[in-house]
């Protein structure tokens, strides 16, 4: 069983906001999808949920289309992001009666681990939407993500606005339901450094296209951070595919991103340090401020 | 579908919930300077209030049913046909509803306003249609055009409240039962002119929703 979408492109205004996109989203998975604002993160996982109806390509689920095909679209979830300011009169709805529609239409809806979040979250569901701050918003999403039990599952920014506790908290649960069920998930997320220890693998959007879907660890392992003088920064790199560069007076670093087989050379005056997944996202996504 | 139908079915007793109150406040204003009515003879008008508050609510709820829940459910991973589907399975069961409440009534209450309420129901029908049609439109325009939409909610609102009010005026000092029965006698005759407007609003209704629904975006 596999999620699989085909040349997906996605144009708004005459703007493609996803270009080309071709991806396969393996079972029992964590992916992180990140990118920079607007990159066309929240778009995508629209489109894989049939939630946004691509301007060309195609998605599938075990070789059938998600789009309009019930069967497919129930092992989907797209938690979405609240929106409380937004005009379609979400403010006014109670998070009782969203849980209820969402128990009602998620098949494998689990009761009891909705009960347990709700109190470990400590929501008082009798609460409006209008009334509720972005942190407890993030938890209805987490709640209807997590309860669903679908076998895809999306989170968009699940963490926004949560305080570090519930953001522990949150990543603790979210390993918990994937060893105990399997499910894929695929998190978008800002919060790149507390997430890198759970996302297995990594997808880098960026304006549109996707520039790296990777193993995390092999990713991370490829990208190094090279410092020390420029000439011999410069010389240590020849020929490797060096990002964004930082120069402070004669000192430069930069991020190398080694394919197998290639090395830094050490012989140079040079210090070569391993790189966290954020910094190695920045390199990639970061450079128009570097130039 | 079956999930489907399970909320939508629930939707539309919460609905008529809402409209049964806002129609006993309605009643509540109405009686404010009528003297010597019994209760069986109010009866016989009540139905009226539940209509008017009805047709009211159709054109709030059935706005808000675009904006809110078709965009909802499709979040939840409803297909849009069956959203669709389920959108109108409401509607025609609101319908229902209220007129199977309004025959009830006059069934049990028997009258001159009665008689002339179980006569008048096919008119009835067409105007929940037309009424139903236009809020849902409504909101389909608030969906597409936000300002455009809005301009359309307003100017609608403004011509039923303006109805309801000149109607409430015309009325005169408190509910007369003999006043109620002459302004409803011309409801018994179905005018052919309403007869066409409640399928061909309808018509546009489903036609102008699903071009919006078969490529909308989830907004929430």
């Amino acid at each position: 069983m596999s999620l699989h979408c085909e040349n997906i492109i996605k144009t708004y205004s005459g703007k493609d906001v996803l270009q080309d996109v071709t991806l396969d989203l393996q079972p029992g998975k964590i992916y992180g999808l990140i990118g920079r604002n607007g990159a066309g993160k929240t778009t995508l996982l629209s489109i894989l949920s049939a939630q946004n109806p691509a301007s060309r390509g195609t998605v599938t689920l075990d070789g059938e289309p998600v789009w309009e095909h019930r069967k497919s679209l129930a092992k989907i979830c797209f938690s979405r992001e609240l929106n409380a300011n937004a005009e379609s009169g979400l403010a006014s709805m109670k998070a009782k009666e969203y849980l209820r529609i969402a128990s009602t239409y998620y098949e494998d809806w689990d009761k009891a681990l909705e009960e347990r979040l709700v109190k470990l979250f400590d929501l008082n569901v009798k609460k409006k939407f209008g009334k509720m701050n972005k942190g407890l918003l993030s938890m209805i999403t987490i709640i209807v993500a997590l309860c669903s039990k679908a076998p895809y599952t999306f989170l968009d920014e699940p963490v926004a606005g949560l305080d570090v506790v519930a953001r522990e908290r949150f990543y603790k649960l979210l390993l918990e339901e994937y060893t105990g069920s399997g499910r894929t998930f695929v998190v978008s997320t800002h919060i790149i450094e507390e997430a890198a220890d759970v996302l297995e693998e990594v997808i880098i959007l960026h304006e549109g296209r996707i520039l790296i879907e990777a193993d995390t660890q092999a990713f991370v392992d490829s990208a190094v951070h090279v410092s020390g003088k420029a000439e011999e920064v410069d010389a240590a790199t020849a020929g490797l595919e060096a990002h964004h560069p930082e120069t402070v007076g004669r000192s430069k670093g930069v991020t190398v991103f080694l394919k197998p087989g290639q090395s830094v050379d050490e012989s140079y005056d040079v210090s070569v340090q391993p790189v966290s997944l954020q910094r190695a996202f920045v390199a990639l996504c970061g450079e128009e401020e570097a130039k | 579908m079956k999930r489907n139908l399970r909320f939508w079915t629930r939707y539309t007793w919460e609905s008529a919930g809402a409209t049964l109150s806002c129609a006993a406040v309605l009643a509540v204003i109405a009686l404010f300077g009528a003297e010597g009515l019994d209760f069986g003879t109010f009866a016989t008008v009540m139905p009226y209030f539940l209509l008017v508050s009805a047709i009211l609510m159709m054109l709030m709820i059935n706005t808000g049913c675009q904006t809110l829940y078709v965009p909802l459910l499709l979040s939840m991973g409803e297909t849009r046909r069956n959203v669709l589907l389920g959108f109108h399975y409401y509607r025609a069961l609101i319908i229902a509803v209220t007129l199977a409440a309004c025959a009830l009534i006059w069934l049990l209450a028997p009258g001159e306003v009665s008689a002339i309420g179980l006569r008048s129901i096919p008119t009835l029908l067409c105007v929940l249609i037309i009424a139903s049609a236009a809020g849902s439109v409504m909101g389909t325009l608030f969906v597409k055009w936000k300002w455009l939409g809005m301009v359309v909610i307003i100017l609608l609102c403004g011509v039923a409240g303006g109805t309801v009010g000149f109607a409430g005026a015309a009325a005169g000092d408190g509910l007369s039962i003999a006043k109620t029965a002459d302004i409803v006698a011309h409801l018994i005759k179905l005018p052919w002119w309403l007869l066409a407007a409640a399928p061909v609003s309808l018509g546009l209704d489903i036609g102008f929703q699903w071009l919006l629904l078969r490529r909308q975006e989830v907004k929430l």
